[in-house]
């Protein structure tokens, strides 16, 4: 049940994902703001470090694909970009004292690191015409909140449920 | 680190990344169609997404009922100013729309630029990463779409088709920057004064219609539409409304900015509009069909 439930939060997600950006851009008085939703991936991290790194890198590869395909149509951009930042997530967890907190502020990090490479990637390729000042007022940290409060709401449901699958599996009781 | 890295996987992450380099630089340069693995991927995934989508759409439609209901009282005395005017602009067009039809059986005309069959869908995703704005709607090649087709709301233009599979279509908003995405535009009330649909300004939330010329009498509030000379799109969309009126780069041309007639906020029912004449290859660069890598011509 609970193994299900595990790659069903993953497909859920993978799925919800396009449907929140549906709801995007947000307008607000004149501005409009453009949250770009991460669920997946902090998901995917959370599952490296509670659960499995190599089951999570394994899914980061296969949703980063479905991913490129169906959205960006260049495949091999989130293909690795998912695994990267897993295995980033877990050397990096290394050295931190483990919690719900300091994993979500380590993801926020990435999160913000990636949202900002993207950014010169994008320009580079010429889809882009924002400056770095409108990119952080614009999307930057709009998608840093609409991140967090995400984190904030599922992050204890994360980490029970693998958590959960964690011993359900190696029979551990801690 | 020594764990972390050791030959073996350092090797296995080296030829991953090269694959992944080669895969990235690959697809890069837009195609014009998915190979079958990849609009397999598309359908299956485009299935799931469209019943993930469809109670969505719902649940805002509903809201935005709520929302209408408060606002009723405004909008109605708005509505009741334009009603007036309306019955008289219906007589016309009924009337010059039954002239129309005499002339072109007058010089046996069949086909004209701006007839085209539409075909509903539902948008089922928005690309959530969101640097170039695409969408993607739950109707394919077995639904008679194909790419470089103009898509619609009921609001006017926002984009073409650029990648079909047989249910689903991948749409380019006319927002997206790509230097290669060009539409051949005119002023609604004076088509002698055209010019092409390039660029976004994207702090503006403008099209960019360059290449006008310097003579012509273009206006702010003047109502902009395809003109269907490129080849691809029927004539007659409505693209936006001229909000600024300024010379280009180099003083040579007149350009103007032009407000999408969508605010592109949330997109669900849209309208591919399949012309009826023929559609031109675009292989020539000057048509707005021309399937463009991204990549190409960074400015």
């Amino acid at each position: 049940m609970i193994r299900v439930l595990v790659v069903f939060v993953a497909v859920f997600l993978f799925y919800m994902e396009p449907v929140f950006g549906l709801l995007s851009p947000v307008s607000i008085g004149q501005e409009f703001y453009i949250l770009v939703p991460r669920f997946l991936l902090i998901y995917l991290v959370f599952v490296a470090i509670y659960y499995n790194r190599k089951r999570a890198i394994l899914f980061g590869v296969i949703f980063g694909l479905l991913y490129d395909v169906f959205f960006i149509d260049i495949i091999g951009l989130y293909t690795f970009i998912y695994p990267i930042l897993i295995f980033t997530s877990v050397w990096v967890m290394r050295y931190i004292h483990l919690n719900v907190l300091t994993l979500s502020l380590l993801i926020l990090l990435l999160l913000a690191g990636l949202e900002s490479l993207l950014f010169v990637f994008n320009t580079i390729i010429g889809t882009t015409t924002l400056v770095f000042d409108e990119f952080l007022q614009l999307r930057l940290i709009p998608t840093m909140i609409a991140n967090f409060v995400f984190v904030a709401v599922m992050g204890w449901f994360f980490k029970w449920l693998l958590v959960q699958r964690y011993e359900q599996k190696y029979h551990v009781n801690t | 680190m020594p764990s972390l890295f050791s030959a073996k996987r350092l090797i296995l992450l080296l030829v991953g990344m090269i694959v992944l380099v080669v895969l990235i630089s690959f697809t890069l340069r837009g195609r014009d169609n998915a190979n079958p693995a990849e609009s397999l991927i598309k359908d299956v995934v485009g299935f799931g997404q469209s019943l993930v989508a469809k109670p969505t759409h719902f649940v805002v439609e509903r809201y935005k009922n709520v929302e209408d209901f408060l606002h009723t009282y405004e909008e109605n005395e708005r509505l009741k100013a334009r009603i007036q005017d309306y019955a008289a602009v219906q007589a016309e067009v009924q009337q010059l729309q039954q002239e129309n039809a005499e002339l072109k059986e007058l010089t046996e005309v069949q086909e004209d630029l701006s007839d085209y069959e539409p075909i509903r869908a539902t948008v089922i995703a928005r690309n959530p990463e969101q640097w170039d704005e695409k969408i993607i709607l739950d109707r394919g090649k077995l639904h008679g779409v194909s790419a470089n087709m103009a898509v619609m709301t009921a609001q006017g233009l926002i984009g073409k088709v650029t990648l079909v599979t047989n249910r689903t279509a991948t749409v380019e908003l006319v927002t997206t920057q790509n230097p290669n995405n060009r539409i051949s535009a005119f002023v609604a009330e004076d088509e002698t004064i055209f010019g092409l649909i390039e660029g976004y300004d994207e702090e503006r939330r403008e099209l960019i219609l360059r290449r006008l010329d310097t003579n012509a009498k273009i206006e702010k509030g003047q109502k902009i539409t395809t003109s269907g000379l490129g080849g691809i799109f029927p004539k007659g969309l409505y693209i936006g409304e001229v909000t600024e009126v300024t010379s280009d780069d180099h003083g040579l041309t007149k350009l103007a900015y032009v407000k999408p007639a969508d605010d592109f906020l949330t997109l669900n029912q849209v309208m591919i509009a399949a012309r009826t004449v023929p559609m031109v290859s675009g292989e020539d660069g000057t048509a707005e069909g021309e399937q463009a890598a991204e990549g190409e011509d960074s400015e």
